[in-house]
């Protein structure tokens, strides 16, 4: 496990969502302003398709979820969980910001990077 | 029991005053049907009218017989009181408890009671009700033999059970089971013994009654049935044996007898009045007896050869006695009584079961028929001959159907859906009820007066139930009750409590009301000021709040949609100004507007689509689609379509789509007017215009309406004097044809009442409410949208119109904007890190007919493949 380096924190949209390349991933970053920034794969667990990023950020039962695009599925930013279907779940990524510069944590094994392809 | 007594008895009138020349009216009996009477008298003023007296051969007033093995669980009448003396003092109304009636001479109008006491009346009403039948059985009238209809009767079961271990109904029908349930609960080895072969086998069919009967006996009560019960001897280990015609017996300490009712109309046969052969005094349509100033009401009476042992008909009776009582003296007709649905839905020893209509089914019925095992329920659905009509039902274990069956078999109307899906029925969907469907059946509410109600400005269901009575019987009915008020509330435009989310306990209407007179602009100042911010204290809102709050901003001010202030609220379409496709790409839609398009402009559109390699397709709103434009590339393609003069289609809002028309009287010879040209001039005059939903319009040129213009928003249809508007009309889901607003307008009355009621429309709906649903859901309707718009009722048009003019001047292309302005560009910019991209491709897509498809992995689009002959059968077909 390793930190990538990603984009400069002044890049990301505030209180919005972006997408990011981590060594072959794409991650769906949302920068929650002074609450932080949150990272989860991109990768819609419903469908397969690379577009978290470009969800609707929602406040729920006192956590924080982003809305997929196509059909509203809630992913929490904090545990991955999905609210309709319990047996979707999206994979969190560990995100810093030092000094300025946005970083990544990778996940342990490159399968992921595997299954991406395979579901786009 | 009784005898007529014409002579020598005192005529002493207590608490009847002399003096007071009103008629006397007497009613004999307090039951439930005896108290509802008075009920009702009071409620029509009734007991100002006479001098009213009440005669109870119980020692109680009112109360509820019919959750009478409640008195055991509480151990108490006093939950179970309906009545009291003092209550009906107040009201000026004697109660007479305890005082048996022993006769009646109709002759000299005098009632006669034990005591010798004699009443003279002007009117009667007898509402006696029923005595329990016990069957000429041997020993019948041995001790610890009882009846169950009375608190009494309850008390000497309670007394007799004491040193009693077990404990026999005799009968399995509805009180029978009921009886049972107060043996259990008293702590007896419980038996249940019918004659026939089921329970219940008055409402249920063999299989219902057998699933009855397994689920009672998993709770402990023996059930023996097709046993005829021969005599009732000493037992041995027991008080009782029961011998039975089979040559078994049973032994027991006490024996209920609840084998069936019979009218009490002693009073009636003694004095001459007609009954019925097996009993029951004969009652007309106004419930009257054979002697004009006597009425029969409730169970005691016979009305077409019928005895109605449920309490809502007898409810019913004592209204047609009211009726009629005030309508002889106005001289008005009175609502005659007309039979009464014997649908019935209950819990029987804690197992719910309903029946509805001829539940036992009947000849050439067709059915359907529902039995787990698994959740133990069965239903069976008894239709007519040609399998349209519903015509009964028994449910047993769920009976959250019963409500939405109710009304199916009432209303009467063809089902509208295979008979199988009438079991699925969502229990928490709204009901489509008609006007004069009977919500409450115990007190005959219909949805008309509940709805008159909460007009009136009822709007819980503590009030609703203590105005109409909805509700108050069984109380099954309570969750439709509250859908009923709801559903009204909505419809009169009033909040209920339920908001459009989490976040705001606002409706749409009300969010719209506060921006516009607040001035409020932004979504973080209206969330603090009306909304929930959330433990975040971010005030983040979610999916549903920010895009309606957005769409409501850009209704009030119209301004670019993409302004850093509303952009994070856009969900994904507004959001990125094209329609999110399955496979996360964009469809690219430019205005056609009216669907008019040069040639040169079809060949740049063809074009620009041929270089980014697009899925090119006609849309039903007569433009052309153009499929799978990455999010990164949608400013580039834009770019060249605004070079070319091409401008938004806002396919992607929720806005004015097209407006489609037919080729009008330019070129076609039955055309009367230029429907292209009002068809443009209207696409270009609401383009932008952001609404609670899509807006889709069409003109046709003449009475053809090739535009097919009556399934639109708003249509409008040429006539040789002008234009005629058409209002609410859809397609899709629920097709609807527009209502007609007006006609033979000119092209400037005409776009004044679109401005208006398109504005009225963006003010008023609820969120994501199509102008279909909108104008249905108004109370009046069109009548009363016409009086807005064309007769200004409310004073709105002026305002209305500057409204529309205000957003109509402020309109801009919005990816115009986009291009001209690179702050809003780098939205486009779907990775933050682009460089970084892996070397293997994003896309992946296959070809066919000559374009790109999308490939994914979870959903591959089928190849069609027509054989050449079929191919060319095809083509032949195409030219028809």
């Amino acid at each position: 496990m390793r930190w990538v380096d990603i984009c400069d924190e002044s890049a990301l949209p505030r209180f919005g969502g972006i997408a990011a390349w981590c060594e072959n991933r794409a991650v769906a970053i949302f920068n929650l302003g002074e609450k932080g920034l949150y990272a989860i794969s991109n990768t819609d667990p419903a469908t397969g398709v690379s577009l978290l990023s470009r969800g609707l950020i929602c406040e729920l039962e006192g956590d924080i979820w982003v809305a997929s695009p196509l059909h509203k599925q809630h992913y929490s930013l904090t545990s991955g969980e999905c609210i309709e279907d319990e047996s979707l779940r999206v994979q969190l990524y560990p995100i810093s910001c030092e000094g300025g510069r946005v970083r990544l944590q990778t996940a342990c094994d490159q399968s992921e990077s595997t299954a991406l392809r395979s579901a786009i | 029991m009784g005898c007529i007594q014409t002579t020598q008895v005192p005529d002493v009138r207590f608490g009847l005053d002399e003096d007071d020349l009103r008629p006397k009216l007497l009613v004999v009996g307090n039951g439930m049907v005896g108290h509802h009477f008075i009920e009702q008298l009071c409620e029509q003023g009734l007991n100002e009218r006479y001098q009213v007296q009440v005669f109870g051969a119980e020692n109680l007033p009112a109360y509820d017989r019919v959750q009478l093995s409640k008195y055991f669980d509480s151990g108490s009448a006093d939950t179970l009181m309906l009545a009291s003396v003092e209550a009906y003092q107040a009201k000026g109304i004697s109660l007479h408890l305890g005082k048996e009636v022993v006769g009646l001479d109709i002759e000299s109008r005098h009632l006669y009671t034990s005591g010798d006491e004699k009443w003279r009346y002007d009117k009667l009403v007898l509402a006696t009700g029923s005595y329990p039948f016990v069957p000429p059985i041997e020993g019948k009238d041995r001790k610890k033999c009882m009846v169950y209809r009375t608190i009494d009767d309850l008390h000497a079961i309670q007394h007799a059970a004491k040193d009693a271990t077990s404990g026999v109904v005799i009968g399995g029908g509805l009180l029978g089971l009921e009886a049972a349930n107060a043996l259990l609960t008293l702590g007896l080895d419980t038996h249940v013994v019918e004659f026939a072969p089921q329970l219940m086998p008055v409402q249920l069919n063999d299989k219902a009654g057998e699933l009855l009967c397994q689920k009672i006996e998993a709770l402990g009560v023996s059930v023996h049935t097709s046993k005829a019960t021969t005599a009732i001897i000493d037992g041995e280990s027991s008080t009782h044996r029961m011998t039975f015609r089979d040559g078994s017996h049973l032994e027991t300490d006490l024996i209920v007898f609840s084998a069936g009712i019979r009218p009490q109309d002693s009073l009636a046969r003694l004095s001459g009045l007609e009954v019925g052969e097996r009993g029951g005094v004969v009652i007309d349509d106004h419930c009257l007896t054979s002697n004009e100033d006597i009425y029969a009401i409730g169970e005691c009476a016979l009305w077409q050869q019928q005895v109605f042992g449920l309490v809502a008909p007898g409810y019913q009776m004592a209204r047609t006695v009211i009726s009629h009582l005030s309508s002889s003296s106005k001289g008005a007709d009175s609502a005659p009584f007309s039979g009464a649905d014997m649908s019935t839905k209950l819990k029987l020893l804690g197992v719910d079961v309903a029946s509805i209509g001829q539940s036992r089914g009947f000849d050439n019925a067709k059915f359907v028929e529902l039995s787990d095992n698994q959740a133990g329920t069965y239903k069976k659905l008894w239709l007519d001959e040609t399998g349209d009509y519903l015509k009964g039902a028994v449910l047993v274990g769920d009976v959250t159907d019963y409500n939405f069956l109710l009304n199916q078999y009432l209303s009467g109307s063809a089902l509208t859906t295979p008979a199988i899906e009438l079991f699925q029925q969502d229990a928490d969907a709204p009901l489509t009820l008609n006007d004069d469907a009977v919500i409450c059946s115990c007190h005959q509410v219909t949805k008309a007066d509940i709805v008159a109600r909460v007009i009136e400005g009822d709007h819980s269901l503590a009030a609703i139930k203590g105005c109409t009575k909805a509700a108050s019987g069984c109380g099954g009915c309570s969750a439709l009750v509250q859908q009923v008020i709801t559903q009204t509330m909505e419809s009169q435009g009033l909040e209920v409590s339920k908001g459009i989310c989490c976040h705001f306990e606002h409706d749409r209407q009300s969010l719209f009301h506060l921006c516009q007179v607040e001035s409020i602009t932004d979504f973080s100042s209206l969330i603090k000021r009306h909304g929930k911010v959330g433990t975040s204290q971010l005030g983040l809102g979610c999916d549903i709040c920010k895009p309606l709050v957005a769409s409501i901003f850009a209704t009030l001010e119209n301004e670019y949609v993409l302004n850093l202030q509303h952009a994070n609220l856009q969900d994904t379409n507004d959001a990125y100004l094209g329609n999110l496709q399955k496979d996360g790409s964009y469809s690219v839609v430019p205005r056609i507007a009216g669907g008019e398009i040069s040639p040169d402009k079809l060949i740049a559109l063809g074009e620009i689509a041929k270089k980014h390699d697009l899925y090119t397709k006609i849309t039903g709103g007569q433009r052309i689609d153009l499929f799978g434009a990455q999010l990164t590339d949608l400013p580039m393609i834009w770019q060249e379509l605004v070079e070319q003069g091409f401008e938004t289609g806002h396919a992607y809002g929720k806005s004015l789509r097209t407006v489609k028309s037919c080729v009008g009287s330019t070129w076609c010879r039955y055309g009367v007017q230029d429907s292209v040209g009002l068809a443009i001039a209207l696409e270009n005059r609401y383009k932008g215009l952001r609404s609670p939903h899509k807006l889709k319009f069409a003109v046709s040129g003449c009475t053809r309406e090739c535009a097919e213009a009556q399934s639109k928003d708003i249509g409008i249809i040429a006539s040789d004097k002008g234009w005629n508007l058409y209002v609410g009309g859809n397609g899709g889901m629920k097709p609807r044809h527009g209502d007609l607003f007006a006609t033979d307008l000119s092209t400037r009355e005409l776009v004044r009442f679109i401005d208006q009621i398109l504005m009225f429309y963006s003010k008023t709906a609820a969120r994501l409410q199509r102008t279909s649903v909108w104008l249905e859901s108004l109370e009046g309707g069109l009548a009363y949208l016409q009086s807005v718009i064309i007769d200004d009722s409310l004073g709105l048009i002026s305002e209305l119109e500057s409204h529309m003019d205000k957003v109509v001047a402020s309109y801009q292309c919005e990816w115009k904007t986009s291009l001209e302005t690179p702050e809003f560009l780098s939205r486009f910019s779907e990775y933050v890190n682009p460089e970084q991209m892996p070397a293997f491709g994003l896309e992946q897509y296959r070809y066919s007919r000559g374009q790109r498809f999308p490939v994914s992995t979870s959903d591959r689009i089928p190849l069609i493949n027509i054989p050449l002959s079929e191919d060319a059968q095809l083509a032949e077909l195409s030219e028809v």
